[in-house]
C-alpha cells in the first residue's frame, strides 16, 4: 500500500520523539496534539504555499508558508495605550483650536467611553504640550515629540504607522483583543501562535519569552492571557522572565543543593524512570527524562543569559545606566538583544504605565532602551532577520479627560486612530504609512480628510492598519499566512486573526 | 449486504484509519452503504459547509446540508439527483478540471479518498441522516451480556471491537497498581497504607468492589470530582478582568463537593445551578448553587460601557452552557447562523434570552459581592453544623404542626400568619418571647434552636447567586454580535429545535431551561457528561473532542457504549456514584496500562489497555502533601495560598487592584488541598499554570498535558515540594528502623507496592552519596531543612534528614509519584 498509514507516522512520530524530546521538534509537538485528540493545524501540505520556498521550522507547520523575512521577534508592547498626540502625531492646528468642543463632524458618531461620556465640560480639545521636532527619514520625514529623543535618532530604520485602530475603547478587552485576537478571554496569544507555528530554534531555552518591565507609574494591569495559549497546549505560553527572584520560575537550586548534589538526583531520577518505562512502555517516561536533562542545561544557560558582566561599557552607555538594574525596560531591552542572540523566537517586554498622566517618565522609562535596542541589533547585524514592534492597545483622545490647561491635561481612550511603529525583520525602514486628520482623531486621506466610510476590519482600506492587518503582517514576516495557521477547537479551525487581517505589503522591504 | 462482508471492511477501516472518520474505499471489492453521519456528514462539514451550510446567505445559494435543499431543482439540473444518481450536478463538479468544488483556491481541499467516498454516497442516492449527537440515545444490548448494569456491560462494548481485531483485553493488573489506580481516579489520592493492606489482605470475592465503595464513601472523592466541574464552570476566587479583584463565591465550590459527596443525581445538580432560585421555596443549597449562573469573568473598568459588557457576559454565559453541557461550540451564531452545526443567530439569542434578565448589574463595581447574594456557611463545618440545625427545626415544627388543640386557640391573624410563613419565619414566630406562641411547650426549644442559628448565621459568608428581575430585559439579535446593534423584535427565551423540543408546560426561564437539558429526549446532556466522566476516568474521552460533539467533533470511539452509558445514566437516576463505580470495576479499567507490543494503537482508541497519563497539577501537590503527613484535611473555606515566588502578582496587577499582594499563609492553610488554594484569574498559582491548570477566564472541559523542562524545575525547586520532601523524609527516618524499611514504606507510600532491585540501587546510590556529602557539609543540610515553615525535628541528625529529603525530593518527581499507570 502506498498510502500513508496515519499510526505508522504516529509511531515514526512516537519514536523519534522518545530519541529527541519533543520541545525541539515539531514532530513531538505533532505527536502530543494527536495523543490529546486536537486537530493539528489545518494547514496545506508544508511548504506549498505560493512560491513554495518555504523553510523548515520546528513547529506545527513543518515548514513556513513563505520564505520568512524574520527569524525572530522583539515585541515592545506599551500597555496602558501611548497618547500619539504627545508622541508621534504632529498636530500644529490643534493649537488654535484650546479648549474648543471636539466638532460632532470629527467624531462622527464614536462612541465615547464612560469615563467622558458625561463629562460637564464636553469634549474639549487638548493641543499638545510638547515640541514636535522633524526628522529625516527615507521618505517625507517623520514627527517625533521632545519626549522620545533617543528614537529620534533612529526613525531611518522605523517604519511609523499613524493609523492603527481598533474597535475596543478600555484597556482590558482592547490588549486582550491585540494579543490575542478576541476581546473575550480564551484564545491563544500572538506569541503562542508564533510558537506553535515555528517552534524553537534553541532547545536550551523556551521558544517565547515575556518580560514585565519595571515602570515609574504602574497604573495598568496586565494578565496571564496576554501571553497564555488559551485553548491550546500550554506549552506554548510565554515564558515569564523575571527581574526579582529567579529570572526563570524555580530555576534555582534549593538552598543546601549544588549542582553536583542535583546530578545525582537526576541520575537517579533517570534509573527510576527507566525501569517505569520498562514496566510501563509509555513513550511519555523517556520524553519527561529528557526534558529533566533539559531543564538541568537551562540552569546552566539562563544565568550565563542573564549575565550582563560580559557587556561593554559602550552597551552600557548605548542602553544608559538604568541597563544595570535588573527589570529596568533598558535591561529588558538589553536582555531582548541578548535573548534574539541565542535563538529564542520571540521576545516580548510589557511596559505598563498610567498614561497620559505621567507621561514624562513613562518615556523616559522607554526611550532610551528602544532606540538603543535598534541601533544595537543594527550593529551586529541582526536587525535584518529581527522584527521589533512598538506600540500600545490603543491611542487617546484630542480631547481632554478631566480638567484641562496648557499644561496639564488626561486623555481618553482613543480606538480609532493611533501610532505603532516596526522596525527591521523585512519592513521598510525610515517610511510613514497613514496619517490622522487635522484633529489626530480620524485616519485620514493624504489631503487629510477622513477616510469615507471609516474602515473597518471587515474590508481592508489602503493607508490603515487594523490590529488584525498588523498581527497579519507580522506573521508574514515570519512565514506565516495568517489565514493557514490554525489550530482546531470545538470544531472550528481557529487564527489569530479570525475572519480578519490583510497584509499590509506597502510596509514590507 | 453481506454481513461478514461489512464486518471485514470495517475491520480494515479500522485498522487503516483509527486516527480519522475519513475511512478510505478504495480495496473495496464490492460495494457497500456509505454511512452518511458516520462517514459523509463530516466531510461535508469541514470542507463544504462554509459556502453550502447552514449559513449561506444568497437566496438561491446551494444548501447542502439538508436532503430537501440539495435535491431542489435548480432549473433543470439537481445537485443530487436521487432518481438519477449518475446526474447529480455535485458529481460533474466533484471530478470537473475546469470548474472544480471545492474551487482550487478554497482554503480547504479534499482529499482523493473523500472525493471517492463522495462519489460512492451520491451514486448510492445522496441519503441523508441527521448527525448522530443531535439524535437521542439508545440503548443497545451490551452484546452478550444483554441485561448487565455493572462494569461487565461496557466490558462487552470494548470487547465486541477488540474482538474484531482478533485482541482481547490486556491481563489485569496487579492488584496494587490497581488499587493506586482506583484510588487517584475516584479520590485524587493514592490509598492510606491500612486500606491498602487490607484490601490486599482481602481474598473475597468482591474485595475489589468493596474497595472500591470506601473510595467512593470518602469525602476525598467529592473534593477531587468536583475539580473536573470547576474548570467546566471557569470557577474562581476573583472577577477576572481588569482590576481583577477579590470575588465572593466560594460556598459555590463548596457546595459542589458536597453535592458530589452525597451523589446529588446529576439532572438536580443541573438544575440547582441553573435554577435554584427558581425552585419553589428555594433551600440554602440551592441558591447558592446558582452561583454557576453568576460564574462570568466581570469587569468594572473605569470607561465601560455596561450594555457592551451585559452583552459580553451573557455571550460568556450561553456560550458556557454550550461547552459543558450541550458539547457544542455556540460562539459561531453569535454573529451568523452557525456554519457547520444547525444552529441559528436566532436560537442562539433567544438561547441567550434565558440569561438576560439576571437581576446584577452588568459590571461588578470592583466590589467582593454584587447583584443579588445569599449568605451561607463559610466551610464544610458550617454546612455540616448549618445542615443539622435545620433538621432539628424541622422536627420541632412538625411537632408543633401536630398541636391542633393548641392551634385552635391561637388567635387567628397569628394562625394565619404561621400558615404562610417558611420554616425560618416559624421558628422566629415560635421562640419571639412575648409572641403567641411564648407559651408553648416548644418555646423554649425554638428560643435555644434560634440562638443557635443566630449564631451560626453570624459566621456565614456571602456569595453570589441568581435571581432573575421582576420585568425581563428585552433580548435581541445582535448583528454581527455588536451589542450596539440589535435587529427586530424582542426575542422569547428558547431552545434549540435541533436538540429537541422545550418540555410542555415547563415555565419559559432558566427553570424551564434546566427542564430542557435534563429531560429524557435531550441528545447530548447525559452523552456529554458521561463522555467527561469517561474523560477523567480513563483520560481519554470517548469522543476525543469533548468540547465538541458537533458535526466537526471526532466520533465516538465506541458509539453504542456511550449511547448506553448515557441512558443508563438517566435509567439510574442520574447517579454518578453507580456511573463510576461500573467504570472503575469493568476490566477495561483494570486490566495493565502497559503499551502493548501486539496492538498498533498508540491514542488506546481501541481501549486495549487501562489508563496512563501524567496526573493533574492538583493531584501532584496532594500526593506529596499527604505521603509527607503534612496534609490538612479541613475542608471548604476561602481560598489558600501557599508559598508562591514573591512579586508574581504585583508586576502584573493595577494599583488599584485588592489582589496585587500576595500575602501567603501561615500555619494549617498552606497545607489545605489545592482544590483550596486561591484562583486568581488574571493570574493561577505558578505551579498549576506549569501543569497545565487552564486560568478559569474561560471554560475548560480537556486539560493539555504537556511535558516540559519547566515543569522539571517546578518540581526540584519550588519552595513547597521541598518542604512536603522533608517531611516525607522525617516521617520516614521517625516511622522505621532502617533504610531498608524506609525505602519500602516511601514506595509503598507513592507506588502502593515494594521497590524491585533496580529501583533500590538507584535510591540507595543516591542515599549513600547525598549522606556523605551532608556529613560533610552540616551548613547545607541545615539550609536544605530549612525550607518552608513546617518545623524540623531536631533529634534526627541532620544528614541523614537532608540525605532522605534530596531522595524523597527525586521520588516524589518521578514517574513513579506524577503518573496514574
Amino acid at each position: 500500500m502506498n498510502r500513508t498509514h496515519p499510526i505508522r507516522e504516529h509511531q515514526l512520530m512516537m519514536t523519534r520523539r522518545q530519541l529527541f524530546g519533543r520541545a525541539a521538534l515539531g514532530l513531538g509537538t505533532a505527536s502530543l496534539a494527536s495523543l490529546l485528540g486536537r486537530d493539528l493545524a489545518a494547514t496545506d501540505a508544508p511548504g506549498s504555499g505560493p512560491g513554495g520556498d518555504g523553510v523548515p521550522t520546528g513547529g506545527a507547520l513543518g515548514r513556513t508558508h513563505h520564505r520568512p523575512k524574520a527569524k525572530q521577534v522583539i515585541y515592545l508592547f506599551m500597555s496602558g495605550g501611548p497618547s500619539q498626540h504627545d508622541l508621534w502625531d504632529y498636530k500644529p492646528k490643534l493649537q488654535e483650536k484650546f479648549g474648543e468642543q471636539l466638532p460632532e463632524h470629527v467624531r462622527g458618531g464614536q462612541r465615547v467611553t464612560g469615563m467622558t461620556a458625561n463629562q460637564k465640560s464636553g469634549l474639549p480639545l487638548a493641543p499638545s504640550k510638547y515640541k514636535f521636532t522633524r526628522h529625516d527619514n527615507h521618505d517625507r520625514g517623520v514627527w517625533v515629540s521632545e519626549l522620545l529623543p533617543h528614537t529620534a535618532t533612529v526613525v531611518k530604520e522605523l517604519c511609523v504607522v499613524h493609523s492603527t485602530f481598533t474597535e475596543a475603547i478600555n484597556h482590558d478587552p482592547a490588549i486582550t483583543y491585540i494579543q490575542t485576537g478576541s476581546q473575550i478571554p480564551g484564545r491563544p496569544s500572538l506569541g503562542a501562535w508564533l510558537s506553535y507555528g515555528l517552534g524553537s530554534m534553541n532547545e536550551n531555552l523556551p521558544h517565547y519569552v515575556v518580560m514585565h518591565a519595571h515602570t515609574s507609574f504602574a497604573e495598568q494591569s496586565l494578565f496571564n492571557r496576554l501571553w497564555g495559549t488559551g485553548f491550546m497546549p500550554s506549552d506554548h505560553q510565554g515564558m515569564l522572565m523575571r527581574s526579582q527572584g529567579d529570572p526563570v520560575l524555580y530555576l534555582s537550586n534549593p538552598a543546601g543543593v549544588t549542582r553536583d548534589d542535583r546530578r545525582a538526583q537526576l541520575d537517579a531520577l533517570a534509573a527510576i524512570n527507566q525501569a517505569q518505562h520498562a514496566r510501563f512502555a509509555d513513550p511519555e517516561v523517556l520524553a519527561r527524562i529528557r526534558q529533566h536533562e533539559m531543564a538541568y542545561r537551562m540552569q546552566a544557560s539562563v544565568p550565563e543569559l542573564m549575565d550582563l558582566s560580559q557587556e561593554t561599557d559602550d552597551t552600557f552607555k548605548l542602553y544608559g545606566d538604568a541597563a544595570r538594574t535588573p527589570g529596568s525596560f533598558a535591561a529588558c531591552c538589553l536582555n531582548a538583544r541578548r535573548l534574539v542572540e541565542r535563538g529564542v523566537r520571540n521576545v516580548q517586554i510589557f511596559h505598563h504605565g498610567n498614561l497620559p498622566k505621567e507621561h514624562e517618565s513613562q518615556c523616559k522609562d522607554i526611550d532610551q532602551g528602544c532606540a538603543a535596542l535598534i541601533k544595537d541589533l543594527k550593529k551586529r547585524g541582526m536587525l535584518d532577520e529581527t522584527l521589533v514592534i512598538w506600540g500600545g492597545e490603543f491611542g487617546r483622545t484630542a480631547y481632554c479627560q478631566g480638567g484641562l490647561t496648557r499644561e496639564n491635561y488626561g486623555r481618553d481612550h482613543h480606538p480609532r486612530c493611533f501610532t505603532t511603529w516596526m522596525a527591521g525583520g523585512g519592513v521598510k525602514p525610515g517610511i510613514t504609512y497613514g496619517q490622522s486628520d487635522d484633529y489626530g482623531y480620524n485616519i485620514a486621506d493624504a489631503d487629510g480628510l477622513p477616510l469615507q466610510p471609516q474602515p473597518s476590519k471587515e474590508a481592508w482600506t489602503p493607508g490603515t492598519m487594523h490590529i488584525h492587518d498588523l498581527n497579519a503582517t507580522i506573521l508574514h514576516l515570519t512565514g506565516i499566512d495568517h489565514r493557514r495557521l490554525t489550530y482546531r477547537y470545538q470544531g472550528r479551525d481557529f487564527r489569530l486573526t479570525d475572519v480578519h487581517g490583510h497584509v499590509i505589503d506597502d510596509l514590507i522591504a | 449486504m453481506n454481513f461478514s462482508r461489512r464486518l471485514a471492511v470495517l475491520a480494515l477501516l479500522i485498522s487503516t484509519a483509527l486516527a480519522s472518520p475519513v475511512l478510505s474505499v478504495e480495496t473495496e471489492t464490492d460495494a457497500y452503504t456509505v454511512d452518511f453521519s458516520r462517514e459523509i456528514l463530516p466531510i461535508l462539514s469541514d470542507k463544504c459547509f462554509v459556502c453550502h451550510g447552514p449559513d449561506v446567505q444568497d437566496e438561491d445559494g446551494l444548501r447542502l446540508d439538508t436532503f430537501v435543499a440539495a435535491t431542489a431543482d435548480r432549473g433543470g439540473y439537481r445537485a443530487i439527483d436521487p432518481g438519477r444518481p449518475k446526474q447529480s450536478q455535485i458529481l460533474v463538479r466533484l471530478h470537473s478540471t475546469d470548474e472544480p468544488m471545492p474551487p482550487a483556491d478554497a482554503e480547504k481541499q479534499l482529499s482523493p479518498q473523500e472525493r471517492a467516498l463522495l462519489t460512492r454516497w451520491v451514486e448510492q442516492g445522496g441519503k441523508y441522516a441527521q448527525h448522530w449527537a443531535f439524535v437521542p440515545p439508545i440503548k443497545s444490548p451490551p452484546p452478550g451480556k444483554p441485561a448487565a448494569t455493572n462494569g461487565a456491560a461496557i466490558d462487552a462494548f470494548v470487547l465486541a471491537r477488540l474482538a474484531e481485531r482478533g485482541i482481547d483485553f490486556a491481563a489485569a493488573s496487579e492488584r496494587e497498581t490497581l488499587a493506586r489506580r482506583a484510588a487517584l481516579v475516584l479520590t485524587g489520592l493514592p490509598p492510606e497504607p491500612e486500606q491498602l493492606a487490607a484490601f490486599l489482605a482481602d481474598d473475597r470475592q468482591d474485595a475489589y468492589p468493596r474497595y472500591v465503595e470506601q473510595l467512593l464513601g470518602s469525602e476525598r472523592y467529592g473534593e477531587h470530582q468536583a475539580r473536573y466541574w470547576l474548570d467546566a464552570v471557569r470557577y474562581g476566587d476573583t472577577h477576572g478582568l481588569h482590576l481583577d479583584n477579590r470575588r465572593g463565591i466560594y460556598p459555590y465550590r463548596d457546595w459542589v463537593v458536597r453535592a458530589l459527596n452525597r451523589n446529588l443525581p446529576l439532572d438536580d445538580f443541573i438544575t440547582w445551578q441553573l435554577a435554584g432560585d427558581l425552585l419553589p421555596n428555594p433551600t440554602l443549597e440551592q441558591l447558592v448553587a446558582t452561583g454557576f449562573v453568576r460564574m462570568n469573568p466581570s469587569t468594572a473598568e473605569g470607561g465601560a460601557i455596561p450594555a457592551e459588557f451585559q452583552a459580553k457576559n451573557n455571550f460568556d454565559r450561553t456560550e458556557t452552557l454550550g461547552t459543558v453541557l450541550l458539547g457544542v461550540s455556540l460562539t459561531c451564531a453569535r454573529c451568523h447562523t452557525h456554519k457547520y452545526d444547525p444552529i441559528t443567530q436566532t436560537e442562539y439569542y433567544r438561547l441567550l434570552a434565558f440569561f438576560n434578565s439576571t437581576a446584577e448589574k452588568s459590571m461588578d463595581g470592583n466590589a467582593y459581592v454584587y447583584g443579588p447574594v445569599v449568605k451561607a456557611p463559610a466551610d464544610q463545618r458550617g454546612w455540616q453544623h448549618w445542615t443539622q440545625l435545620e433538621q432539628a427545626r424541622d422536627q420541632l415544627l412538625q411537632t408543633v404542626q401536630a398541636e391542633a388543640d393548641a392551634f385552635s386557640n391561637l388567635p387567628a391573624e397569628a394562625a394565619e400568619a404561621w400558615n404562610h410563613a417558611a420554616s425560618d419565619k416559624r421558628l422566629t414566630m415560635l421562640a419571639q418571647a412575648d409572641g403567641p406562641f411564648a407559651g408553648w411547650k416548644q418555646h423554649q426549644e425554638a428560643a435555644e434552636l434560634a440562638g443557635k442559628i443566630a449564631a451560626l448565621e453570624a459566621t456565614f459568608t456571602t456569595t453570589l447567586v441568581a435571581r432573575d428581575l421582576p420585568q425581563p430585559r428585552a433580548t435581541h439579535v445582535l448583528r454581527r454580535g455588536e451589542y450596539d446593534l440589535p435587529v427586530g423584535t424582542a426575542l422569547e427565551p428558547g431552545v434549540l429545535a435541533a436538540m429537541g423540543p422545550f418540555p410542555e408546560g415547563a415555565p419559559n426561564n432558566r427553570l424551564g431551561l434546566a427542564r430542557w437539558l435534563t429531560s429524557r429526549d435531550h441528545p447530548l446532556v447525559a452523552r456529554v457528561l458521561m463522555n467527561r466522566v469517561w474523560q477523567r476516568t480513563f483520560g481519554y474521552g470517548l469522543v476525543r473532542t469533548p468540547e465538541d460533539f458537533g458535526l466537526q467533533g471526532k466520533q465516538p470511539t465506541h458509539p453504542q457504549l456511550l449511547d448506553w452509558l448515557a441512558v443508563e445514566l438517566q435509567d439510574s437516576g442520574w447517579d454518578l456514584k453507580h456511573m463510576l463505580r461500573m467504570m472503575v470495576t469493568s476490566r477495561t479499567f483494570c486490566q495493565q496500562s502497559r503499551w502493548r507490543s501486539d496492538v498498533d494503537d498508540p491514542e488506546n482508541l481501541l481501549l486495549a489497555r487501562g489508563p496512563s497519563h501524567r496526573l493533574d497539577a492538583e493531584v501532584l501537590r496532594d500526593v506529596a502533601l499527604w505521603a509527607s503527613g503534612l496534609l490538612d484535611p479541613h475542608m471548604g473555606g476561602e481560598g489558600v495560598k501557599p508559598y508562591q515566588p514573591d512579586g508574581m502578582w504585583k508586576a502584573m496587577a493595577h494599583p488599584g487592584s485588592n489582589t496585587k499582594q500576595y500575602v501567603r499563609d501561615k500555619g494549617p492553610l498552606l497545607y489545605r488541598r489545592t482544590l483550596y488554594v486561591y484562583w486568581k484569574r488574571t493570574s493561577p498559582h505558578p505551579m498549576m499554570t506549569l501543569f497545565d491548570a487552564p486560568d478559569r477566564e474561560s471554560s475548560c472541559v480537556r486539560r493539555s498535558r504537556t511535558n516540559t523542562s519547566l515543569q522539571s524545575l517546578g518540581l526540584l525547586n519550588e519552595t513547597q515540594r521541598i518542604e512536603m520532601s522533608r517531611a516525607l523524609a522525617a516521617r520516614l527516618l521517625q516511622s522505621q528502623q532502617n533504610d531498608a524499611e524506609r525505602l519500602g514504606m516511601v514506595f509503598g507510600l507513592l507506588a502502593c507496592r515494594s521497590p524491585t532491585p533496580v529501583e533500590r540501587d538507584a535510591c540507595n546510590s543516591l542515599l549513600t552519596s547525598m549522606k556523605q556529602r551532608y556529613a560533610d557539609s552540616e551548613k547545607d543540610a541545615l539550609a536544605l531543612l530549612a525550607i518552608g515553615d513546617a518545623p524540623r525535628d531536631e533529634s534526627l541528625d541532620p544528614a541523614e534528614h537532608a540525605a532522605w529529603t534530596q531522595l524523597a525530593v527525586t521520588l516524589l518527581a518521578s514517574d513513579l509519584a506524577i503518573m496514574l499507570y
